[in-house]
């Protein structure tokens, strides 16, 4: 059986999970409805208690809605992350957190690193398996946008060579993310840091919003210190769609240092760099000829008290398995919130049921048999709950979706969070276990006498 | 179909041991009208629902032909009240957001298969017999007269031998109480059916063939109708 099953592919066995899963709900319903039509009266139950029904499937829809969508979207974060991360194979950084230099190297967060030398990068970037040896700059911004210092070859790799205008040919110039609110041929001054702590003087300028605004009737400009932009970054759903991303020599001239070229090629752009001229750089993206080669770098440049080398990938996987006990603590939150759901259908209902006891009792009267009633009573219950449950999955699309925006906004990360197999599971088997708990309203209903219910 | 009835000694206690219904005899001919009165308490809807099968502690025998309803359990008099007795009450107890016709046809929806499409046809018959034409109408537009016709037609619209009635013109007024009587009076007399009206309306109680008074849950009067 095991081996037929692992036999399956994956989206059969996804199919097979749910009919099992909704297999009780559709045995009890079958069994209880066989021979019956109650249509019409379970229309009259419907109509007559219609706000208790549709309160009833607003409380399911929405407590269904809230774990589906939360589901969907931890799973579309983790996906979204990981995406973010795929163009940086290997990150060579000054020993410290890991973490710390992901962030800052990957989603591009404000943090205090060391500084990776000359020497150092040198040596990275003279590796026979090294095919991109990528300094990243990190501490100046524009606006909410961070200006990162780097080299061309990595802002191709980055942009997967999609960008509208050009490359840098000019130290001064730059290229934005899809998202800067930049037009080509705009000039602007970097602030030194990020954030509130920016300081807009710290450069020698200040934001020069207007030649922003100006930036398509401009042809020819003067801006001092400042940078121009010359391109623009295809969309790559990450947090580098709010970088500028200028040269790397950029960076060190405006804080005063060389710019990682001796003298006589000072306005080279992007390696070689010259490592007696190399003012040292937080971390350097690495991306190595040979997929296998990655792993050779990564033990090479994990060096004691000089640099470490990590997988973006890998230290998200560690991240995803201290998010992966959240993720069941969610899950078994989401199904102790279905159960107490459930439980509360079920008083619900029982409560609902007390309601057209009247009813019940002159079918009783009229002479319906106890299984016609008990059907009839099922199926009220069967209909609130289907509905809550297909109302609540397209609740958790929108609260995927809305969550989705909300963190895609924060994090400038791309997020798809829809509601996949597993949502529909946990719907499926929430749907199964609440229509066999519902059994038990309708069979009390059945104790209660014909006369009370006639005199109700 | 006739179903003389014969009751003997029907006896029923509440829960706290009251007597609640103290009947040692009676017995009525197929086709009868019978009309059963007494103040308010008296137990004359008790002995409507005994003779239903409707209670469940009853003692003694309530014989419908030859089925005694107290020997049954309460699936089997259900069935039994489903093939052969029809009721009617006094607040008319139908289905407000259906229709004439699916209210009136509402017994089909738990009568065998093949059984139902004539029930149908039946309560529609019925209600048109009634002088009730609009068969989607909801009943809730419907006067008080015309819901107790829906109720009628429902209850006759099985056919059965035998219809019981809780004050069937209690909750209208007397031209449309009237009405209802002549109409009601004429179909049963038409089908044969049993009649067992529990009403304190002196109208309806006139057209009976017999008139039981009911004190204290005892039979203190069994009168023959000279009117009717």
């Amino acid at each position: 059986m095991r081996l037929i099953w692992d036999a399956l592919p994956a989206l059969a066995q996804d199919i097979a999970l749910l009919m099992l899963l909704l297999l009780p709900a559709l045995l009890a319903g079958l069994l209880v409805l066989r021979g019956y039509a109650p249509w019409p009266l379970l229309r009259g139950f419907l109509g007559r208690f219609r706000w208790s029904a549709v309160l009833f499937v607003l409380l399911i829809a929405i407590s269904t809605g809230m774990g589906i969508g939360l589901l969907a979207q931890e799973r579309g974060l983790r996906r979204g992350t990981a995406q973010a991360a795929d163009k940086f194979d290997l990150i060579v950084a000054a020993p410290g957190s890991e973490l710390t230099a992901l962030f800052a190297s990957v989603f591009l967060q404000p943090s205090d690193m060391g500084l990776v030398s000359g020497a150092a990068y040198a040596e990275i970037a003279g590796h026979p398996q090294v095919s991109i040896a990528a300094p990243l700059a990190f501490g100046d911004s524009y606006g909410t946008a961070p200006v990162v210092g780097t080299t061309p070859q990595f802002l191709r790799h980055l942009s997967e060579d999609r960008i509208e205008g050009r490359l840098w040919e000019d130290h001064a110039e730059a290229v934005v993310g899809a998202l800067v609110p930049l037009a080509i041929g705009a000039g602007f001054t970097p602030a030194h840091g990020t954030g509130d702590a920016a300081d807009p003087e710290a450069h020698g300028g200040s934001h020069d919003e207007a030649d922003a605004k100006d930036a398509h009737e401009a042809e020819d400009h003067d801006h001092g210190d400042g940078l121009t932009v010359v391109g623009r970054m295809a969309p790559t759903g990450t947090p580098w769609d709010r970088a500028i991303l200028i040269p790397v020599e950029y960076v060190w001239e405006i804080h005063g240092l060389a710019n990682g070229h001796a003298p006589e090629h000072e306005a080279r752009i992007g390696p070689p760099f010259d490592p007696a001229y190399f003012p040292g750089t937080p971390a350097v993206v690495v991306r190595a000829k040979e997929l296998w080669a990655n792993y050779a770098l990564r033990s090479d440049f994990t060096r004691d008290g000089a640099t470490m080398a990590f997988f973006p990938g890998a230290v998200l996987s560690g991240l995803y398995r201290v998010m992966g006990d959240v993720r069941q603590a969610m899950s078994v939150m989401a199904l102790v919130t279905q159960g107490l759901v459930a439980a509360s259908v079920l008083t619900g209902l029982f409560i609902l049921t007390r309601l057209f006891r009247r009813q019940i009792a002159l079918l009783r009267a009229l002479g319906a048999p106890r299984r016609f009633v008990f059907a009839t009573v099922w199926a009220f219950s069967a209909v609130l709950l289907l509905a809550g449950a297909l109302l609540g999955l397209a609740v958790g699309w929108g609260a995927a979706e809305l969550l989705s925006r909300v963190v895609s906004a924060r994090t400038d990360i791309a997020l798809s969070a829809l509601p996949g197999w597993t949502e529909l599971h946990l719907l499926a088997g929430f749907v199964s276990l609440a229509l066999l708990l519902s059994l038990l309203p309708a069979a009390v209903v059945l104790r209660q006498p014909v006369v009370d219910g006639l005199r109700s | 179909m006739c179903l003389p009835l014969d009751v003997k000694d029907l006896r029923l206690h509440s829960p706290r041991g009251r007597l609640l219904l103290d009947l040692p005899a009676l017995d009525a001919a197929p086709g009868a009208l019978i009309g059963i009165r007494g103040a308010s308490g008296a137990g004359k809807t008790t002995l409507l629902y005994a003779l239903a099968g409707l209670l469940d502690r009853a003692e003694g025998a309530v014989r419908w032909g030859k089925t005694d309803l107290v020997t049954l359990d309460s699936e089997g008099r259900a069935r039994f009240r489903a093939e052969t007795i029809g009721m009617i009450f006094q607040d008319f107890m139908l289905f407000e957001e259906l229709g004439a016709l699916d209210n009136a046809a509402l017994t089909a929806l738990f009568r065998p298969r093949a059984e139902r499409k004539a029930l149908r046809a039946s309560a529609q018959a019925r209600l048109e017999a009634l002088g009730l034409t609009e068969m989607g109408r909801g009943v809730t537009s419907f006067s008080g007269g015309e819901r107790q016709r829906v109720a009628i037609a429902r209850a006759m619209a099985a056919e059965a031998p035998v219809l019981l009635a809780d004050e069937p013109t209690a909750s209208l007024d007397r031209d449309n109480a009237d009405r209802l009587i002549d109409d009601l009076v004429r179909l049963v007399r038409a089908q044969g059916t049993t009649l067992i009206a529990v009403s304190h309306d002196a109208a309806l109680l006139e057209r009976m063939d017999r008139v039981l008074t009911i004190s204290g849950g005892k039979l203190v009067a069994d009168e023959v109708s000279t009117c009717a």
